[in-house]
């Protein structure tokens, strides 16, 4: 669970990013289109990701259940944390990004 | 929506009333009319159609409060749920008719 | 009403969660706790004792105790001690009628299969039963409980409609800019959280759509009895012979559906004329077994000879997305990782709604900031909102705090537990209407910080089962329970001391907010 739960909460932040305000915000500079674009598209594979990894490990029903689940407290997690602690959510979702294939590899 | 309580008209006041009633009331027997139709029409097993109309219903009933409160005055919000269901309505008791003997 | 499809919508949306919000608001609240109704229960009844599970002896003594107390019942009702529920529960019909309709039932200890000597304590129950009956006659808390789970979906559904930037502000909360930060939360908890508020917005209609939306039924089979024989495929039950032959070990029967579905738990087991010819046996696998309910997962034995009979019939497409929807609404599949995250949705869904009664109220309190009293129908609405709110959760410890203080012996304490949550609740609105509305916030949460952030002592000094002794022995439960008491004690704290301090600077930001969401609005 908790390897999906990362994979998704790497992709919900990269797709934050790939928004110009947040990436303004965040990173105090601006994104080129390609930056922009590259995120978007890493976004997406790794929500793709963890869904297709939920469901490998838990099976088609629960595994949708608990992808939806650990998505929406991950992202939840992701935007009120956003103002009060945005360096360390950042830090979370670069870490998440590593931790998150290996524990699905470690469960393998 | 700047809701004035002595500054809005009785008129105002008498087709939000209508309204409310047309989206309960009337929404709610289009909804019981979908559902009959499920279960009297739908090509499935009795209790597969029974349940399909059910479940369906509750996304009429939905639809008929939006458009009770999205229409321009009460009149339309009349029309636009008890046309429906008397059309439905129609149908399910010729189908009702000839089913039971 | 006449601005535009999306200002009707807002409309509908601010009056419907209006009217109906302070009773959402309640029924989110206990159906949230009720997803820990099991745990609850062990924290309200901290006599039973947890025991290593194992479902053959548990079957042969619950048989033991039945026959031995309920030999000439025409029903038994067992159900086996799992993880989250310690004691080994049995009922029976009781031939003289006695009962709660005419059905006894007794709790076991799991070791030893003797009674429970345990206080009367509806513990969880009470709540998961309230957030769907409100205390009211059958049927009209469920007509009620219905109706308010609709407006919850058309609330969702409208404010989704009003709320048009949601992909543009998807990750958007802004923090201390009074209305427009509760406009930002309230809409940032109402979208990120929404598979699971649809969700359980529907499964509520999907689980009374019988009772609510009957005419299908009606039209189809006459009555709702053939409906239900058809949908949950029940098997007809034979009348009793009249012959005493003894009925088949149990824990035999429960080896053969091991054999069929390994590793299944078993949920309800159902006896049928014990001890007659015609006794018939019916395991049913346990809902924690499958996000779905499974009416397959369901084994018929002859009571006499032990042969199976028949398993239940395989569902259609219809029954999965149905029983799809109550599996998900009820969540008994959960494990405690995803029961955690339904308790936060739970939550979240309360703050939804608690958030968009502050704000109907804030937004119209501004225009009449300056003038020396506010209009009597807001005043209403503010007292109506913390009551509610506030007033709930003073209602809810009240129930805890009964449950550790009054004598384990007194007669009809169960119902002395809820009279202490309603009285207080009820206390909570003379507060409410006496006091000025930011003082009685304050007050009723600072009482509530008091009494949920002291609860785990009083655990631990009325039970000896405190942090200190649920944390060594690993008794999940409990100390779970004491810690989120912890828990929202210290966030009451937090909200109170913001209520009691320095309301005037927030009142000039909220001000401030207010000037630019009108604009934005133009």
């Amino acid at each position: 669970m908790l390897a999906f739960a990362l994979i998704g909460f790497a992709g919900f932040a990269s797709l934050c990013l790939a928004m110009e305000k947040h990436f303004n915000e965040l990173l105090k500079r601006k994104p080129t289109a390609v930056q922009r674009k590259a995120l978007r598209v890493a976004g997406w594979a790794l929500l793709l990701v963890s869904l297709l990894l939920a469901v490998q490990v838990r099976g088609l029903a629960l595994g949708l259940v608990e992808w939806v689940a650990v998505l929406m407290a991950g992202v939840t997690l992701w935007v009120f944390g956003l103002p009060y602690q945005p360096r360390l959510l950042l830090a979370a979702a670069a870490a998440s990004c590593v931790l998150g294939p290996l524990l699905a590899v470690l469960a393998l | 929506m700047n809701r004035k309580a002595a500054g809005l008209p009785l008129s105002y006041r008498l087709a939000v009333a209508s309204r409310c009633l047309a989206a309960c009331g009337g929404g709610y027997v289009l909804a019981a009319q979908v559902s009959v139709s499920g279960a009297l029409l739908l090509p499935m097993a009795q209790v597969d159609a029974a349940l399909t109309g059910m479940l369906l219903s509750f996304v009429f009933l939905l639809l008929a409060f939006i458009w009770c409160f999205a229409c321009s005055n009460a009149w339309r919000a009349w029309a636009g749920v008890l046309l429906p269901s008397l059309a439905l309505g129609l149908v399910n008791g010729l189908v009702y008719w000839m089913k039971t003997p | 009403m006449k601005e535009g499809f999306r200002q009707a919508m807002a409309w509908l949306h601010t009056w419907t969660g209006l009217i109906f919000g302070w009773l959402l608001f309640a029924i989110f609240l206990t159906g949230t706790l009720a997803y820990f109704k099991e745990e609850i229960s062990h924290w309200a009844k901290p006599e039973v004792n947890s025991h290593p599970l194992d479902a053959e002896r548990s079957l042969a003594m619950a048989q033991r105790y039945l026959e031995a107390n309920a030999g000439t019942s025409s029903n038994w009702l067992i159900r086996l001690p799992s993880e989250r529920e310690p004691a080994l529960s049995v009922g029976w019909r009781d031939p003289q009628g006695q009962g709660r309709r005419g059905f006894v039932r007794k709790e076991l200890d799991a070791a030893s299969g003797a009674e429970v000597q345990a206080r009367e304590s509806r513990g969880g129950d009470f709540f998961y039963r309230f957030h769907f009956e409100l205390q009211m006659p059958y049927p009209w808390g469920r007509w009620l409980a219905s109706c308010c789970a609709f407006v919850m979906l058309l609330g969702l559904v409208t404010g989704i409609i009003t709320h048009k930037k949601i992909f543009k502000e998807f990750f958007t909360f802004r923090p201390g800019k009074g209305q427009r930060s509760w406009l930002d939360g309230h809409n940032a908890i109402g979208v990120l959280a929404l598979p699971f508020h649809l969700m359980i917005s529907y499964s509520s209609l999907v689980i009374f759509m019988y009772m609510v939306m009957p005419a299908g039924i009606l039209a189809s089979y006459g009555n709702s009895g053939g409906y239900f024989d058809e949908l949950f495929g029940r098997d007809e039950v034979p009348e009793a012979a009249g012959e005493r032959v003894p009925l088949v070990p149990l824990p035999q029967l429960y080896a053969k559906v091991q054999q069929q579905a390994p590793g299944a738990r078993m949920g309800f087991i159902q006896v049928y004329n014990p001890g007659d010819r015609n006794a018939r046996v019916s395991l049913a696998r346990a809902a924690a077994d499958s996000v779905a309910y499974k009416r397959s997962a369901n084994w018929t034995f002859d009571g006499t000879s032990g042969a199976l009979l028949t398993q239940g019939a395989p569902e259609s497409a219809a029954m999965m997305t149905a029983f799809t929807f109550v599996g998900l609404h009820m969540g008994n599949f959960a494990g405690p990782g995803l029961r955690w995250l339904y308790f936060v949705f739970g939550i979240a869904g309360t703050a939804v709604i608690g958030t968009g009664l502050v704000m109907w109220l804030g937004k119209r309190q501004l225009k009449h900031a300056k003038s020396a009293h506010m209009p009597g129908e807001l005043r209403l609405v503010e007292v109506l909102n913390i009551a509610s709110m506030s007033g709930l959760l003073l209602g809810v410890a009240a129930f805890f705090w009964a449950n550790r203080l009054l004598p384990p012996a007194l007669e009809g304490r169960d119902g002395w537990e809820i009279d202490s949550f309603f009285t207080l609740w009820a206390l909570a609105l003379l507060h409410a209407a006496l006091r000025p509305g930011r003082r009685a916030w304050g007050e009723q949460l600072a009482l509530g910080a008091l009494a949920f952030g002291l609860l785990p002592l009083l655990n631990a000094l009325t039970t000896g089962q405190g942090l200190n002794h649920s944390l060594a022995v690993g008794d999940w439960a409990m100390a779970g329970f004491d810690l989120t008491a912890l828990g929202t004690g210290l966030f009451l704290a937090w909200a109170a001391g913001k209520m009691l301090r320095a309301p005037k600077v927030v009142a000039k930001r909220a001000a401030k907010g207010d000037k630019r969401t009108a604009l934005e609005a133009q």
